[in-house]
C-alpha cells in the first residue's frame, strides 16, 4: 500500500504550539516601508566597498556596494531611495546601510545575457551577482553566502516551508511559473549536479520541464520542510561537495531577472506572532523595516520583533536577505537573577543533560540518531558529528530541538561552535 | 522566549506519572510494609541528592524518586533497614550521582542497588508480584509509550522474544509479572536504554532473552533476581547496540549517497 507507506514516511516531525494571530485580510497586500536596510547575510563578516555616498539617490536594483575580495558580487538597493547612512564595522565589514524611500524613484535595469548566452554558466553567474541576488543563496556546510566561483554538488530550491507561521511559498510563486522555470534552468547551469525542487507533501504544483531538475517532497510537519533535512535525505553536504539552497521565490526572481533585467520589487512576507492583534501577509521590499511591517498590529506592551520564525529568528531591525517571516513575541521581563546560594548549588550541571525521548527524535524529524548527535554536540566530538551528518545542518535545523528541550541544551550555540571549529580544522 | 517543556525534570515527572498506577496498586496490596520501604528509599536517595547538591553543586532530580520506587518494589525482602540503606546509598552514588546526575549515568541506579543487594546478601528472598501489580504495569507502559518517554520499540522487542518463547513452550511459569515490572521500571528507562530505533528493538529482545536464559539455566533463581540481572547486562550492552545500529545506518547511507 504505497499510500499508507507515504503517510507514515511523511509523519515525522512536530507542530510547535506557538499561538498565531488571526489574519485580517485573506490576500496579501503590498506594503513598502519608509525605511529599509541592507544587512549582510548570516555567516562570516563581509568586507565591502561602498559604491555610493551618503545622501545619494539610488534607483531600485541599483548597485550600492560590492565585496572587496570579489568585486563582481554586489548588493543592490531594494527600493528607489536616498542613502541615509552607511555603517561599516572595523575592517570595512558591512554592518548596515540605511535607505529612505523615494516614492518617485526609478528602477535600475541590468543587462541580461543574450538568449544564446543564457545557458552559459559564467554569464548567468555574473548577472545574478551583479544584480544583488547572490545573498539569497546559502551554502552548506557552515552556512553563509557561497564564494563567487563555487560550484555546488546540488541545489535545493525550497517551495516548501514548515516553520511555524511561515508564508506558503506556493502562494508566493502564484503566476510565476514561467519565471520559476527560467530560474531553475539558470540554476542547473550553476550546479555540477542535480537541482531539486522541494514541494510540500500532497501539492500538485507542476515541476517545470527542465533537464536536471528533480522534484522532492517535504512532509507536512516541522522540520520536514527545512532545506537541511531534505539535503540530509537526498544529497548530504560534505567538506568538498558543498550544497546550496534557496527559496523558490528567489529562483523565480533569477528567472525574472534573466528575462527582463529587472530585480523583483517585493517578496511575500508574513508578519505574525502571539503579540499581534492580527497577522498580516504582505508583499514588501527585501530589507524592509520590521517595525514598519508590524505597525498598527501589535498589542500593548513590550515586544520582541524577530526576523525569521519564533524558533530560530533573531532580534533585528531589518528583514535579512533570506527572511520571509517577521515574528512579534511578547517580551517577558528579564528574570531576576537567582539567589546566590541557589545559583551556587545548581550551576555546575549546566547545560542540563538531554533525555532521549520520542520528542527529541521527532524534533530531528526521525531522520538521524538524535541522541547520538546531541551527545556529540555537547561533548564537542567533531568526527562523530560529521559522520552523523552535521555538515548538512545549520542553526535553523536544530532550532526545533532547542525549542522542544526548553532551551536548556543550547544546541544552536553548540552547533555553531562545532561548525566553526570544523571549518578551521578540517575544511580544505 | 517561547519554549517547549521536554527538559529533564518534565521527563522525570512524566515517568512518575506513568508509574503511578503500578506504584499505587503495589502500595495497596503491600500495605504498611511497602509504604515503609518506599519512605526509607525516598529518604535515603533524597539525602544523597542533597549531599551532592551541597558538595558538588549538582541540582537534585525527581528521577531519584523513580529509582527509590524501583528499589522499594524490587529489593530482596526482610533485609532490614541497615542493609537497605547501604544498598540504596551505593546504587544512588555509584550508579548515578558520581556521573553527574540523572541523564549522564550509564546504568539505572536502582539496577545497581538491586544487583548489589542480590550479590551482597544472597540469602534473602526476592519479592513476588500479585497479578494486579502485573496488570497495572501495562497501563504504566502504555502511558510511557503514549507520552514518548518509554520506548515502544524496546517493549515490542521484549514482547517479541516473549511471544516466541511462549510459542515454543519455553516460557517459564511465574516469570512474567516480575519480568514485566523490571522491564517497565528499569530496562525501559530512557537514559540507560538504547537510544536508536534498531538499538531499542535489540535492547528489549536482549533483556527478554537474558531473562529467559537466567530463569531456565540459573538454579533456584527467583524471577525478580533473573530479571534484575538481565536488566543490568542489557543496560551495559545498550551503548554497543546503539553503536551497531548507527554503524548499519551509516553503511546504508554510504551505499545510497556514496558518502556518509
Amino acid at each position: 500500500m504505497p499510500g499508507l507507506a507515504a503517510t507514515f514516511a511523511a509523519a515525522p516531525g512536530l507542530t510547535a504550539g506557538i499561538a498565531a494571530a488571526p489574519q485580517a485580510a485573506r490576500g496579501a497586500v503590498e506594503l513598502i516601508t519608509e525605511e529599509a536596510g541592507i544587512v549582510p547575510p548570516a555567516g562570516p563578516a563581509l568586507r565591502v566597498v561602498p559604491l555610493v555616498e551618503e545622501g545619494a539617490q539610488v534607483a531600485q536594483g541599483a548597485p550600492v556596494l560590492q565585496l572587496r575580495d570579489a568585486p563582481g558580487v554586489v548588493f543592490c538597493a531594494p527600493m528607489p531611495a536616498r542613502v541615509a547612512a552607511i555603517r561599516l564595522a572595523p575592517g570595512r565589514k558591512l554592518a548596515e546601510i540605511v535607505l529612505f524611500h523615494d516614492p518617485g524613484g526609478d528602477r535600475h535595469r541590468h543587462t541580461p545575457p543574450a538568449a544564446a548566452d543564457q545557458g552559459s554558466g559564467p554569464a548567468v553567474r555574473a548577472l545574478i551577482q551583479a544584480a544583488g541576488l547572490w545573498p539569497s543563496l546559502r551554502r552548506r556546510p557552515f552556512g553563509g553566502m557561497p564564494d563567487a566561483a563555487e560550484r555546488p554538488a546540488a541545489i535545493f530550491v525550497m517551495a516548501a516551508d514548515t516553520r511555524p507561521m511561515a508564508p506558503d511559498p506556493l502562494q508566493a510563486l502564484a503566476g510565476q511559473d514561467e519565471a520559476l522555470a527560467r530560474g531553475l534552468r539558470a540554476l542547473t547551469v550553476l550546479a555540477q549536479g542535480p537541482v531539486y525542487l522541494v514541494t510540500p507533501h500532497g501539492s500538485t504544483v507542476p515541476v517545470p520541464d527542465v533537464d536536471g531538475v528533480q522534484r522532492l517532497t517535504a512532509g507536512p510537519r516541522h522540520p520536514q520542510g527545512l532545506a537541511g533535512f531534505r539535503q540530509h535525505a537526498a544529497c548530504p553536504a560534505t567538506l568538498d561537495a558543498p550544497v546550496w539552497d534557496l527559496h523558490a521565490e528567489d529562483a523565480a526572481a533569477f528567472g525574472a531577472l534573466l528575462d527582463t533585467g529587472l530585480v523583483p520589487r517585493t517578496r511575500l512576507v508574513r508578519v505574525d506572532g502571539p503579540a499581534l492583534r492580527e497577522s498580516r501577509l504582505v508583499h514588501t521590499q527585501p530589507g524592509a523595516d520590521l517595525r514598519g511591517l508590524a505597525q498598527g498590529l501589535a498589542r500593548p506592551g513590550a515586544h520582541l520583533v524577530l526576523a525569521g520564525s519564533p524558533l530560530e529568528g533573531r532580534a533585528a531591525h531589518w528583514l535579512g536577505p533570506r527572511d520571509r517571516q517577521v515574528s512579534v513575541l511578547p517580551r517577558d521581563p528579564a528574570p531576576a537573577p537567582p539567589h546566590w546560594f541557589r545559583a551556587a548549588l545548581t550551576r555546575s550541571a549546566r547545560p542540563t543533560p538531554v533525555i532521549p525521548t520520542a520528542a527529541l527524535t521527532q524534533a530531528f524529524g526521525a531522520a538521524l540518531p538524535a541522541a547520538a548527535l546531541v551527545r556529540a554536540l555537547a561533548s564537542g566530538d567533531d568526527e562523530t558529528a560529521m559522520r552523523l551528518g552535521v555538515l548538512s545542518l545549520l542553526e535553523e535545523d536544530v532550532a526545533l530541538a532547542d525549542y522542544v528541550l526548553g532551551g536548556a541544551a543550547g544546541l544552536q550555540g553548540l552547533l555553531r561552535g562545532m561548525l566553526d571549529r570544523i571549518a578551521a580544522e578540517y575544511a580544505p | 522566549m517561547t519554549r517547549g517543556l521536554w527538559d529533564r525534570e518534565t521527563v522525570a515527572l512524566l515517568l512518575i506519572a506513568a508509574y503511578a498506577p503500578m506504584a499505587l496498586t503495589w502500595l495497596w496490596y503491600g500495605g504498611t510494609g511497602a509504604l515503609g520501604r518506599l519512605a526509607l528509599a525516598l529518604l535515603v536517595a533524597g539525602l544523597w541528592h542533597l549531599v551532592f547538591m551541597l558538595a558538588r553543586a549538582q541540582p537534585p532530580s525527581l528521577a531519584g524518586a523513580v529509582a527509590a520506587l524501583a528499589v522499594a518494589m524490587l529489593a530482596p525482602e526482610d533485609l532490614g533497614p541497615l542493609r537497605l540503606i547501604l544498598g540504596i546509598s551505593f546504587g544512588t552514588v555509584m550508579g548515578e550521582l558520581v556521573f553527574g546526575g540523572w541523564g549522564r549515568n550509564v546504568v539505572h541506579p536502582a539496577t545497581v542497588t538491586l544487583s548489589f543487594l542480590g550479590f551482597g546478601f544472597p540469602a534473602f528472598g526476592w519479592p513476588d508480584f500479585v497479578p494486579p501489580v502485573f496488570w497495572a504495569a501495562l497501563p504504566a507502559a502504555l502511558i510511557g509509550m503514549a507520552t514518548g518517554i518509554l520506548s515502544g520499540a524496546l517493549m515490542a522487542g521484549a514482547a517479541l522474544v516473549a511471544a516466541l518463547a511462549w510459542a515454543n513452550g519455553a516460557l517459564v511459569p511465574g516469570l512474567m509479572p516480575a519480568a514485566t515490572v523490571v522491564l517497565v521500571l528499569l530496562v525501559a528507562d530512557p537514559v540507560t536504554s538504547a537510544a536508536t530505533g534498531l538499538g531499542r528493538w535489540l535492547n528489549g529482545a536482549l533483556y527478554a532473552a537474558l531473562t529467559l536464559l537466567f530463569a531456565t539455566r540459573w538454579e533456584a533463581v527467583a524471577p525478580a533476581q533473573a530479571a534484575v540481572a538481565a536488566a543490568l547486562l542489557a543496560a551495559l550492552a545498550a551503548p554497543l547496540l546503539d553503536e551497531t545500529a548507527i554503524a548499519l545506518w551509516l553503511a546504508r547511507r554510504r551505499r545510497r549517497h556514496g558518502r556518509p
